[in-house]
Parts: C-alpha cells; sequence; structure tokens
C-alpha cells in the first residue's frame, strides 16, 4: 500500500492525459491486466484444494454407489476408508508397487506411451489401453475379500462411457454397474444412469461353468441363459451394443481376465 | 341441386355483417369441398387455368391411392401371418374374430380389411385433431380451411408406424400444423413440409415407439426389423438371406410405415402426379439423379466397418421411404424450389443427404425425412442464388 | 436518466427482454435448459456476471480508451467469469460438472457485452449495476420459463422432483425426448416469443414488405 500512495502523483497523470493518447491506452492496458489476472489467480489458487477434494469426492461417491455403499448422510471420505487402493498391473493381474496407489493418475497413463499400449484389436474403441489401473478392494471385518471395483471405459453412440463394475470374491459375479460420465442421448442412450437399468446387473454372472466369458447386453437372451444376459436399452441400439462391447472386453483376457484368474485362485 | 340451394339460402348468414360471420372458415371449408370455389382473382394480371389450389390437392390423394391399398394389404398380411405363429392378440382380433372374418394371410380382402383396422383410427385421429387446429386458426385469422391439409393429413398417416399409439398420431400432427405450417402464415406460406414436420417431431420425441423392431407388425411377442435395419446392421445382402427378396420390396411386402413399404404403389402415383403436370419432373431426375450418384461412389470407395457403403442405389431406392419421399414429398410446390435450374439443385441435394444420413450416421438407419426437411430449408437459398446468376447473366448480355 | 431505476430493473423483464426482443444470449438458453436447477443456477451466474461487469465497466468508462475498448471489456468480463466458474467448482461441484463449458461461454453471451457497450459505457455505475441485474433477470426469467417445459415433459419431474412417474420407471409418464434434446428450446422461445408479442403488439417489428391485396371475397 505504501508503494500506491508513494506513487500516487504519477498515476493521477497518467489518469489525467488524454483517454485516447498511447501512453494512456498502455497504462490501461497494463494495469487491467495485472489487476485481473492477479483477482483470477488469487481465486484460482485458493480455491484450488476445495476443487481438489470436490473432484476425488465425486469419483469416491461413485466407486461406493456402485460397491452399494453409499449413503449420503455419511461422511464420504471416511466411507471410503473401507476400500483398500491397488494399481494393479493388467497384463500379469498383479498388484504393483511402482506407483502409490493414492495419487495414480488413470487416464493421464491411458495417454502415456510408457504406460500403455495401443490396441490392435479394440472392441470398446478406446485406441490406447493403460498397462496399469486403480482397483479398489473392499474385505470384510475378518479381513477376507468382499468384491472389487474395477474401473471400465469404452465407446457407445457418441462419447466415451466412463464406470465402474463391483465383483464379488468369487471373481464371476456381478455386483452392479456404474457409468459416471457419458454424453448419450439423453432419455435413450442415457438411459443407462436408470437406476431400474442398473439393478439388473446384480446378481448376474461373467462366465459359464465351463469359465467361458458369457456375458451380454441383447435385446433377446442368448443361449447361455438369463444368467449371463442384460436386457438391452430401449431404442438405443448403438449405446447397447457399446456398453455389451466394452464389458465383454474389459471382463476379458486384453482387460482384467487375468486378474479374475487370480482372483478365483484366492490371491487377495 | 337442393345442396346448392341450401348453400346459397345459408350463405349470407356467414358473410360480412352476417350472423355467424366469425365462422365463415368453417362454411367455406365445407361448400368448397363440394363445389368449385367461387373465389376468383380481381386484381391483373390474369391467368386462366383449369388448375387451382383444390383440383391440385385433390389430385395428391388420388396419386396416394395405390399406396394406401398396398398398404392395407401389406400391415393385413404381415399381421395375419404373425399371428399364425404367435396367435392372434389385440382388440382388432377381437373384432374380426367376432364378425367370423378370420386371419388367413392367403386372402387379400382379409388382409386388407385387417389393415384397415390400423389405418382407419390413425387416419381419423389425424383429421380431427390437425382438422381443429386448422379451423381454430382459420377463425381467427379470417382465412379459409385449405384443402391442402386433405393431402397433408393423408401423407402424415403413411408415413406412421402401423402400430404407433394414437395420442402420439394427435400430438405430431398438432406439432406440424402448428410449427410447421400455421405460424408461418398457413398454406403457401409453409417452408416445410407439415406431414414430415410432424413425423419428425415424433421420431425425435418418442424415438422407441418409432423406431425399432417391434413396431412394425403389431402382434405381441413379434420382431422384426425394417430391411433398412437390417442392411445398417449386417449389409444389404442378408435382406435376401432374411426372405425379402428386392422384388418384394419393389412390391411393397415388407415391414414398414403404412403406406411407404411399396416402391411399385409411389410410381404409378408418380406417373398420375406427372401426367397431370402437378409433380415437376426436374425435382424427381434431380432426387434420383442426386441419390444414383453419391451411392454408386460410396460403393467405389468402400468400408471394411461400414456395410452400408456396399449398398447399390436399386436397394437404396426400394428400401425404406426414398421412393414415397420421392413421389409425394420432394415434389410438393410450396417447400421445393421454385426455379426450374433450382429444382434440379434441391432434387440433387435431397438424393445426396439421404444417402449421407443413411450410410454414414450411425443413429439413424433411414434418412429420408430428414433430407427432405434439410432440402426444405435450403430451397429458397437455392432459388436466391438461380435468380442472381440469372441476373447476372442478363446483365453480360447488354453491356 | 429519462428511466427510474426501478424501470430500468423491470423493463427487461417482459418489454424489453434481451432474449426474446433483443434476441441474445440463445446459444447458452438452448444448452443448459433441460433441468431447471442447472438453468436456475446459470441465471444467476448470468445475472451477477451482467451486473458486476456493467458496474466495474462504467466505473473505467471515462478512462477506457476507444482503441482497445472491446478487449478492455472483455477482460473484465472474463475476469469475472472465471472467478464464478472457480466458485462453482468448488461450492457447487455437480452443478458445474454439468454446466461444464456453459459457464466459461458466458464470456460471450451477448447480453453482457450487449449491456457493457450499450448501457455502461454512457451510464453511471450504480445505474449499470440495476440495469446489469434486470438483464439477467430478463434472461433468467426465459430461462426459467423454457426449463420448467423442458424438465417437466422431457423428464417428469421440476427441480429433480418427480411430479409425473415416468415408464422406464413404472410410472404412466412417457417422457418426450425431444426435449430434452437442444433444439426443442428453439421452439419453445420461439412460442414464447410468439405469446409475447401476442400480449404486447408493440414489440412486433414493421414488415419489410407489403402482400398486396388484389381483392376481397
Amino acid at each position: 500500500m505504501s508503494d500506491a500512495n508513494a506513487n500516487k502523483g504519477m498515476i493521477r497523470r497518467f489518469l489525467d492525459l488524454p483517454t485516447d493518447s498511447v501512453a494512456k491506452t498502455i497504462f490501461i492496458a497494463t494495469t487491467l491486466c495485472l489487476v485481473a489476472s492477479m483477482i483470477v489467480s488469487a481465486a484460482a489458487v485458493a480455491l484450488r484444494p476445495i476443487q481438489e477434494v470436490n473432484k476425488l469426492k465425486d469419483k469416491q461417491v461413485n466407486i461406493l454407489q456402485v460397491a452399494g455403499l453409499f449413503d449420503p448422510s455419511e461422511d464420504v471420505v471416511e466411507a471410503f476408508g473401507a476400500f483398500e487402493p491397488h494399481v494393479l498391473e493388467i497384463a500379469t493381474g498383479q498388484f504393483t508397487e511402482e506407483f502409490d496407489a493414492t495419487t495414480f493418475d488413470d487416464r493421464a497413463a491411458a495417454g502415456d506411451p510408457e504406460l500403455s499400449i495401443a490396441l490392435a484389436d479394440d472392441p470398446a474403441s478406446i485406441g490406447r489401453q493403460a498397462k496399469f489401473v486403480t482397483v479398489y478392494l473392499l474385505r470384510n471385518a475378518d479381513g477376507s475379500l468382499d468384491k472389487v471395483v474395477l474401473p471400465i471405459h469404452g465407446y457407445g453412440l457418441w462419447s466415451t462411457l466412463y464406470g465402474f463394475i463391483a465383483i464379488e470374491e468369487n471373481g464371476n459375479d456381478i455386483f452392479g454397474l456404474q457409468f459416471y460420465q457419458h454424453g448419450e442421448t439423453p432419455g435413450l442412450g442415457a438411459e443407462v444412469d436408470n437406476p431400474r437399468w442398473k439393478s439388473l446387473w446384480s446378481g448376474k454372472k461373467l462366465a459359464d461353468d465351463a469359465g467361458a466369458l458369457q456375458i451380454s447386453v441383447t435385446k433377446t437372451a442368448p443361449a447361455a441363459g438369463a444368467d449371463h444376459h442384460i436386457d438391452a436399452l430401449a431404442g438405443a441400439t448403438l449405446t447397447t451394443v457399446g456398453v455389451h462391447n466394452l464389458v465383454r472386453f474389459w471382463m476379458g483376457e486384453a482387460g482384467y481376465g487375468p486378474f479374475l484368474t487370480n482372483l478365483k485362485a484366492g490371491e487377495f | 341441386m337442393g345442396l346448392r340451394n341450401f348453400f346459397d339460402r345459408i350463405e349470407p348468414n356467414f358473410t360480412k355483417g352476417g350472423r355467424w360471420e366469425k365462422y365463415f372458415p368453417i362454411y367455406e371449408m365445407v361448400e368448397s369441398f363440394l363445389y368449385t370455389p367461387k373465389t376468383v382473382t380481381t386484381g391483373a394480371p390474369h391467368a386462366r387455368s383449369y388448375v387451382d389450389m383444390k383440383r391440385i390437392m385433390t389430385y395428391v390423394v388420388i396419386a396416394t391411392i395405390p399406396a394406401i391399398l398396398v398398404g392395407l394389404y401389406n400391415i393385413g398380411f404381415q399381421v395375419n401371418t404373425a399371428f399364425e405363429t404367435l396367435g392372434p392378440s389385440g382388440w382388432r382380433a377381437t373384432i374380426l374374430d367376432a364378425l367370423g372374418i378370420g386371419f388367413n394371410a392367403a386372402n387379400p380382402v382379409l388382409n386388407m380389411l385387417h389393415g384397415l383396422l390400423y389405418f382407419l383410427p390413425i387416419y381419423i385421429t389425424t383429421l380431427v385433431v390437425g382438422g381443429i387446429w386448422e379451423v381454430i386458426f382459420a377463425t381467427i385469422r379470417r382465412h379459409e380451411v385449405n384443402e391442402g391439409f386433405l393431402v397433408t393429413s393423408m401423407l402424415y398417416t403413411l408415413i406412421m408406424p402401423p402400430d404407433v399409439p394414437l395420442w402420439q398420431v394427435g400430438l405430431g400432427i398438432s406439432f406440424g400444423v402448428v410449427i410447421g405450417k400455421e405460424v408461418f402464415g398457413g398454406t403457401g406460406k409453409n417452408f416445410l413440409n407439415p406431414a414430415l414436420v410432424g413425423r419428425a417431431f415424433l421420431y425425435f420425441a418418442y424415438p422407441a415407439d418409432m423406431s425399432g423392431d417391434t413396431i412394425w407388425t403389431p402382434v405381441d411377442g413379434f420382431s422384426g426389423a425394417t430391411n433398412l435395419a437390417v442392411a445398417a446392421s449386417r449389409g444389404y445382402q442378408e435382406i435376401v438371406v432374411g426372405g425379402t427378396t428386392w422384388m418384394d420390396s419393389f412390391i411393397g411386402i415388407e415391414q414398414g410405415s403404412i403406406g411407404e413399404t411399396s416402391v411399385l404403389a409411389c410410381l404409378i402415383g408418380l406417373g398420375f402426379l406427372l401426367f397431370t403436370k402437378i409433380a415437376n419432373w426436374r425435382l424427381i431426375v434431380g432426387c434420383l439423379g442426386g441419390m444414383i450418384l453419391f451411392s454408386s461412389l460410396l460403393n467405389l470407395v468402400g468400408s471394411d466397418t461400414n456395410p452400408m457403403f456396399a449398398m447399390p442405389w436399386y436397394w437404396h431406392l426400394v428400401l425404406g421411404g426414398y421412393a414415397f419421399g420421392l413421389v409425394f414429398m420432394v415434389t410438393e410446390p410450396v417447400s421445393a424450389s421454385h426455379t426450374n435450374m433450382g429444382r434440379f439443385i434441391y432434387g440433387a441435394l435431397i438424393g445426396f443427404m439421404v444417402v449421407m444420413i443413411r450410410v454414414v450416421n450411425p443413429a439413424f438407419p433411414e434418412g429420408m425425412m430428414l433430407a427432405i426437411l434439410f432440402g426444405n430449408v435450403f430451397a429458397p437459398l437455392i432459388d436466391y442464388f438461380v435468380v442472381q446468376s440469372n441476373i447476372r447473366r442478363r446483365a453480360r448480355r447488354n453491356v | 436518466m429519462s428511466q427510474t431505476r426501478k424501470e430500468m430493473l423491470v423493463d427487461p423483464l417482459v418489454d424489453n427482454n434481451p432474449i426474446t426482443l433483443q434476441v441474445l444470449g440463445i446459444c447458452s438458453a438452448l444448452a443448459v435448459t433441460s433441468s431447471l436447477q442447472v438453468a436456475f443456477v446459470m441465471s444467476i451466474a448470468v445475472t451477477l456476471v451482467t451486473a458486476f461487469s456493467s458496474m466495474f465497466i462504467s466505473m473505467l468508462r471515462n478512462h477506457i480508451p476507444s482503441s482497445i475498448r472491446i478487449i478492455v471489456q472483455m477482460v473484465i468480463i472474463a475476469s469475472l467469469v472465471i472467478l464464478v466458474d472457480q466458485v462453482l467448482k468448488a461450492y457447487a461441484f455437480e452443478i458445474s460438472k454439468t454446466l461444464s463449458v456453459f459457464v466459461g461461454l458466458i464470456i460471450t453471451n451477448c447480453i453482457v457485452m450487449g449491456r457493457a457497450e450499450a448501457f455502461a459505457m454512457k451510464n453511471p455505475p450504480v445505474a449499470s449495476f440495476i440495469d446489469g441485474i434486470g438483464n439477467g433477470l430478463g434472461y433468467g426469467l426465459i430461462l426459467m420459463m423454457v426449463g420448467v417445459i423442458r424438465e417437466l415433459f422431457g423428464s417428469g419431474s421440476l427441480f429433480g422432483v418427480t411430479v409425473f412417474e415416468t415408464v422406464n420407471n413404472g410410472g404412466w409418464y412417457v417422457p418426450n425426448g425431444l426435449l430434452l434434446l437442444p433444439p426443442s428450446a428453439f421452439f419453445i422461445i420461439g412460442l414464447i416469443i410468439w405469446a409475447f408479442r401476442t400480449w404486447k403488439p408493440d414489440q412486433v417489428e414493421e414488415r419489410e414488405y407489403k402482400i398486396q391485396v388484389v381483392g376481397d371475397h
């Protein structure tokens, strides 16, 4: 402030210049930019921590919802403490300690040439698949495994759908599925958010007794039986095909196949 | 001529100063429906022609008759055939059963009777709801109810799926008449085709009832995609595998909207419209040319993932609403271009767009409706450029 | 100033509404009106930005060189918009997710620039502030009207509270999918303009040409 007072004479002089003079134009432009940038950056810096918490909370709420643990009256961070995050190496189906599971960024990894592979066979239309991904384990009180929550994504009709699938400890029963980000047609494809449709996933089985992947999202039940079948979304053929492909891709060998095999073997 | 006398006697009640002056449009509607309109142009210049609005509109309705007949037969045939395996269901079946008519798919007359039970409720709803709007606007704005509405309501009915809920029919025609026509000032000032506006409204508002596999043949448990949808998902070769030959599709025995399936019937109507000079041949040539050229180009380009690229033009012609749109919608004089050169361009634009939407857009297997509406929007602009280039050309001549 | 402050506030609601008469700010009116809650937050954001940017610009109006006038206005508006965006991200995360880019696009909302250029550059700060509030409210009024129609008939709810139970949730109401798509707002705004002009015929523009009447019945 004392600086400003000392310069007061100069500022006054500038303000008294004819408005359209070059000196004043430069003066106004510079001052305005300085003031505006200071306000904007101050706001951005001051609010960033709250925004980060919001983003994290948003993701955590989705994980809680898909695992059926979400309770609006409870503190999200506390409830989320029940989960055990791990970074999974997709190819081996084993956890890795190379990265910190609380800060690992799945989406950045999928874009990083070091950490991802370009898919030749790409039914989910995701382009590049990350080699590592964060998964969440939920344990019972006695320390035995209850469920795992796995992130999945793939292309629908207009957009990439991002979501989570929760699988029971036996590595075969689906507990729930939820998308948290997509841009599908409202009223049709966007019905992936419909609670009634989402509830159809509960209790379905990924593979048959022989271990072949049978899960499908189609209009009519396939030969494998209703245990492996989720009804298509009415009127949204291409979103349905997208969900079908992405679930089968992520649950297949190129996706979480190795991990699920390990899970069935009781490794975790 | 007792009726004529009756009209002459009551007419003073409806003209200026009469008791029911406000209801003149209703009187006029009934009267001119039965007799030649009395109104003649009073200002110069005069051109004598036997073609008045009423005659044009009546001829278009006449031209749709073959499409209606084949449509009735086709719905009845599809439903009766489905009944053979799935068993009869629905109130129409109850009526036909009670009358002892039965569901023999081999008998054309029975098929048509059954089809009529689908056609009539939709048509009557359209007439009543749309008619109410027409009368309301005519009364407020003090103009006549126009015969154009008879055409709109017939075309609208023919592009409905047979199983469409009647409340949706009413909503659609309301939207078509009000937004597609009356807000712009009524018949003659509508730059969009009102029947298509209504259909487009329903298509986006209630897609589950306007597209899919279960709406084309309204029998419980029946599922059958339109052949266009089959072609879009698995390639046009699969249509023949599925039991529909090109000839079936040409004659119109397949899944589809009420009056759209038969190319043959549309072509008969086209012949009539061309003979009476109501349809302009330039529009037809433009639209056919655009479609044939662009689909052939896409055949050459080819695609590994999209089977529609390979569909030849003669399949584009017989599938979906192309033929119906070509004959009855593209040729609609008000919403089309008005210059001769413009008509070629307008037609070609629609032909190009329909292939574009069908082949390239993953969400819409059928593109005729959207292509024509697209063309409607561009028609005035096309005319503008044609007129401008004409002015420039003539100006150069006189340098 | 010929207008009183009350007039400045009320005038833009119907008589000089930025959307229906000036036809400004249509872009965001299409994008954010499928749910009332989002439309409501957007209305508040636009009102605040318009009011404060008008006020600041008016305070500086005698010192703004005309050669960089528009840029100065843009900088002020943009800073305010970023501020609003940051605050929403911090305190109304769910809503800022649905509003997404449209908060940022308030910068390009013609209402804000339009009021700055047409009013704030010539009037004192308090009047400019009130004018900004009034225009923001006029914008908000239309947004809410469109929002009510779209959410009620498109999703069967108001402010997220179910009014008509939809078929997909086991009820009777078949939602109108067209209303969930942005173009539907065009039709609704058009109908609102129609209604306004029927109510207040002096809003109707003069015809560019007249169709000659050649005869009567």
